[in-house]
């Protein structure tokens, strides 16, 4: 009796010592994981929310160490339309942008679908090229280039940016024919043997299948000439009315130096369109990125 | 670099079959709506670089244009004994590898923290990805203007927050310029890695890592002899896309310091050659050398990082 009285809730003790440590365990992982989540989101989303608050302040309290808005001015999210031509440069941006992805389309494709299900000799050499040609920094072709626009007079516009894109782009050559890779060659050999020529054996059969890729790769192409900056600077810098967001951004804060709670505001809205974008697009940038990347 | 290489080898081609003449030409004809896109690659992809090249070999400069001609390694000697242009290599380097590997690395933790499922994931995430939709330039300008200004930058203010009026309030650019450049793109391309390594982590076969928990395996065993080895590639191809950016980055040391303080690398250096000295020779000369210097510096990172990580799956 004494015996199985004792017995039982030492029995029980030792199970639930058995049990709190793990509890205790689990607990621990569960702050720890929550608050280094926490810390690290807010340190890389932290200047852009504290770029949207001196955005809202007042001109003169946005030149001040204060964190937050005495008064939110939603109206300077309007009034920078006023003080820079915005909608000029969001256009010439969309122009360069939306010209040179398509450009990039109808050049890179072929060629992509060249390297990847063709046969032919040389190909290797072409292809160790076109990798050669992906790590070439623009600075680094920039003289001839500028020189060939500059005596066709096209300095000053953005032709000498878009122009190229319909001729050729390495970087989404390389990732487009990494995907069409992926497609199966029995498919396009049957394409063959059913009297397809290359060209339709390229549209009817290839394209549709790897529309993620070319989805990915378009994203890529947007993004990057939407990003670039030493492109319209050295082609069009002394020409304001072909100024790209990019290069209007950094002008108008050398402009309206004064205010900066302005400046902050053209910022946020220079990121709206990558945001819209990626949203939509997210999942096939990253499944493009990393499945042409890696399953090379 | 394997992706490329493994890419390469695949594209080998089988040995030729033997074919009539005429079938040939048939082949051809068949070919032929894609050969222009064909013959542009090769022409265009070369063209300006060969065009660089011979540039690189001559005594060119605009505001001179009677003294023009052949000049032979002179502008490449100049790259390489002006104090200016040697120092824009090596920063060019150091600038490279740093961002690369420290994006890296906070990539990995990050991805590492939402392979997890807790609550918020969602939201974290979308912070996180938040610098990478910054446009490069502006990204550069709010480092400068709205994090690091010692009178209302982010930095300082928090530090006043923290420690009241008399806080120490450094100046961040000009105390710390190389670091200052650097932090500013590490937050912009952290993001770039997580992504890349988030979906090599999500590809992770579970049954193995199941298992190994059974065996009895560490946390810290299973990230080193599973996790790791299957993320090798997805780190080489994070470092790849990394240091062919980052070598050509231009917009952050332009806005942030104008190269001035020792952060000028070279593409910002050639930029000056070209545009403010006008000497187009010495121009293509320091172009060339970035060129092989990223070819250089991506093969090898590539070859070190897969080098230790290789030994890490015998060990």
């Amino acid at each position: 009796m004494t015996t199985a009285t004792l017995g039982s809730p030492s029995r029980a003790s030792s199970v639930e010592a058995r049990r709190r440590p793990r509890d205790w365990r689990k607990v621990l992982d569960w702050v720890a994981v929550h608050s280094l989540g926490l810390a690290l989101g807010l340190m890389f989303a932290l200047p852009i929310l504290f770029v949207f608050l001196t955005a809202v302040m007042s001109d003169s309290q946005a030149f001040t160490k204060d964190l937050w808005p005495r008064e939110w001015h939603w109206g300077n999210f309007l009034e920078v339309f006023d003080k820079a031509p915005l909608l000029k440069y969001l256009g010439n941006s969309l122009l360069y942008s939306l010209s040179a992805t398509v450009g990039m389309l109808l050049s890179s494709i072929p060629a992509a679908y060249a390297l990847a299900k063709m046969k032919w000799r040389g190909r290797n050499t072409v292809f160790l090229l076109v990798v050669g040609a992906m790590m070439l920094p623009p600075q680094v072709v920039a003289v001839p280039l500028y020189d060939t626009w500059s005596s066709l007079g096209l300095t000053g516009t953005l032709w000498p940016l878009i122009a190229p894109y319909f001729l050729f782009d390495a970087f989404s050559i390389f990732l487009l024919r990494q995907f069409i890779l992926t497609i199966p060659q029995s498919y396009v050999d049957a394409a063959r043997v059913d009297g397809c020529t290359e060209f339709q054996a390229l549209v009817r059969i290839v394209v549709p299948m790897a529309r993620p890729g070319i989805a990915a790769t378009a994203l890529f192409c947007f993004l990057y000439t939407w990003n670039d900056y030493f492109g319209p600077l050295l082609y069009t810098s002394e020409k304001p009315d072909q100024w790209t967001l990019s290069l209007a951004l950094s002008s108008f804060k050398g402009m309206h130096h004064v205010q900066w709670n302005l400046a902050m505001a053209v910022t946020l809205l220079i990121m709206v369109p990558a945001v819209v974008l990626f949203v939509f697009a997210q999942r096939s940038f990253v499944k493009g990125i990393t499945f042409t990347g890696v399953k090379g | 670099m394997t992706a490329v290489r493994e890419a390469v080898a695949r594209a080998e081609p089988k040995p030729p079959a033997r074919t009539g003449q005429v079938k040939a030409a048939a082949r051809w004809v068949r070919r032929a709506p894609l050969l222009p896109a064909l013959i542009f690659t090769i022409v265009v992809t070369q063209l300006p670089f060969v065009a660089t090249l011979v540039i690189s070999l001559m005594r060119w400069n605009s505001l001179d244009p009677t003294n023009r001609g052949f000049a032979g390694v002179d502008n490449y000697t100049a790259v390489f004994t002006d104090p200016d242009l040697r120092s824009a290599i090596g920063t060019t380097v150091l600038l490279t590898v740093t961002v690369v590997f420290v994006s890296l690395v906070l990539g990995l933790v990050l991805a590492l923290l939402l392979d997890r499922k807790f609550a918020g994931r969602g939201l974290v995430r979308t912070m996180l990805i938040a610098p990478f939709l910054v446009v490069p330039v502006a990204a550069a300008l709010l480092w400068k203007h709205a994090l690091y200004n010692p009178e209302y930058g982010l930095l300082n203010g928090v530090l006043t927050w923290l420690f009241g009026a008399d806080a120490p309030q450094p100046e961040w650019i000009s105390g710390m310029p190389l670091i200052a450049v650097e932090a500013s793109l590490v937050w912009q391309w952290t993001p770039f890695m997580m992504l890349i390594l988030l979906a090599g982590l999500q590809s992770r076969p579970q049954d193995a890592v199941e298992a190994a928990r059974i065996d009895g395996a560490t946390a810290w065993q299973v990230f080193r002899y599973l996790t790791l080895p299957h993320l090798r590639q997805y780190l080489e191809l994070g470092a790849l896309l990394g240091s062919i950016y980052i070598v050509q980055n231009f917009d952050a040391v332009f806005t942030i310091t104008s190269g001035g303080l020792g952060t000028a690398n070279l593409p910002y250096t050639i930029y000056q050659t070209f545009y403010q000295a006008h000497d187009y020779g010495q121009a293509s000369a320091a172009g060339v050398v970035v060129v092989v210097g990223s070819i250089v510096i991506a093969t090898f990172a590539l070859r070190v990082v897969s080098s230790l990580l290789r030994e890490e799956v015998r060990g």
